[in-house]
């Protein structure tokens, strides 16, 4: 017995700086991880690209608060039924996309409800474009769910416009944009 | 009252002055290990940043937008100082960064394929760089020229 043990505090050193650098790795991982998943994801720029559309066709029915001339029919001056058909013509609007998507697969949607003044509720003109399936992704309630974020994003906006008679009518403009491969990691 | 003793510190054994100074070699290691670690990590930090497949996306983006939001008869600059710089670097002519089909905009800084984002807007984009009418450079900014689409007859 008797025996003295003398403490290495040469060793203690080194493991507390292999920790010290197992502790740096986690830091320089956890950094590493954060910068790409926060510069992986695609910039998201649906919502302002479906203000941008509404904008658009908002300023293609009608200028200055007056309703374009073309949206009624020359004999009975009433509002065109047929307008819808060539609207996105009418209206300089292009629905091409780029490489990656089939033609088929529309990424954009319109859709235009014209009311008279005295009824909001029952439209008197409703007219749309683009890919139809969109327009169900605008009425999902989504509650900053990951799930949802793939889906398209809308954008729904009123104007109150005059015909050449003074007559007013209430124009609601919704639209919608998918293209959630650019967009959504 | 009794008058305390005055404490001479040099003579306490933490305090010895004849204690060689020496320079440990695991010590300075551990030190530069540390701060090549955090330098790799600030650059890393920086260059993701500004890298060209970050930047090729933004642009791409930002001119679908002034696009989008535009009528005919508009001319927009545009600031691409930091796409010029990494052009630059990957010696790409400036000139040729940007390539505009119908209504697909295509931004290109690196050797790769670059990035495509089409615009809904119908009209017409031109687009140039902007030269320095002293020193005949290119100043780092472009100019969007939006016009009307003429329809060609076939």
């Amino acid at each position: 017995m008797g025996k003295e043990y003398k403490i290495n505090k040469n060793g203690t050193d080194k493991i507390l700086s292999m920790y010290w650098f197992v502790l740096l790795t986690l830091i320089a991982g956890g950094v590493f991880a954060m910068v790409y998943v926060f510069y992986g994801a695609p910039y998201d720029i649906r919502e302002v690209e479906s203000a941008l559309l509404v904008e658009k066709i908002a300023d293609c029915i009608s200028e200055r608060g007056t309703i374009d001339s073309e949206f009624f029919a020359a004999d009975s001056g009433e509002l065109n039924a047929n307008i819808g058909e060539d609207f996105i013509k009418k209206c300089f609007l292009n629905f091409e996309v780029e490489k990656g998507y089939t033609e088929n697969e529309i990424q954009y949607f319109y859709e235009v409800e014209f009311y008279t003044i005295k009824n909001t509720e029952a439209s008197i003109l409703s007219f749309n474009g683009g890919n139809t399936n969109l327009r169900e992704d605008c009425f999902i309630k989504k509650e900053n769910d990951k799930e949802y974020t793939s889906l398209a994003k809308c954008t729904q906006n009123g104007l109150y416009a005059l015909d050449s008679e003074g007559n007013q009518y209430l124009i609601k403009i919704l639209s919608a944009i998918d293209k959630s491969e650019k967009n959504v990691k | 009252m009794k008058k305390r003793e005055k404490v001479n510190f040099s003579r306490l054994p933490f305090t010895k002055k004849d204690k060689k100074g020496t320079i440990l070699v695991e010590n300075i290691i551990f030190i530069i290990l540390n701060m090549i670690f955090l330098i790799v990590l600030i650059l890393f930090l920086v260059r993701q940043g500004s890298g060209a497949i970050v930047l090729e996306e933004t642009y791409a983006k930002q001119i679908a937008m002034i696009a989008d939001a535009s009528q005919p008869i508009m001319l927009i600059k545009m600031d691409m100082s930091k796409g010029k710089e990494i052009s630059d670097n990957n010696k790409i002519d400036f000139n040729k960064i940007i390539s505009i089909d119908g209504n697909i905009v295509s931004v290109r800084l690196s050797g790769d394929e670059g990035y495509e984002y089409a615009f809904f807007n119908d009209v017409d984009v031109g687009h140039y760089p902007e030269i320095d009418d002293i020193t005949g450079e290119y100043t780092g900014m472009y100019i969007f020229t939006i016009n009307k689409k003429v329809e060609v007859a076939e």
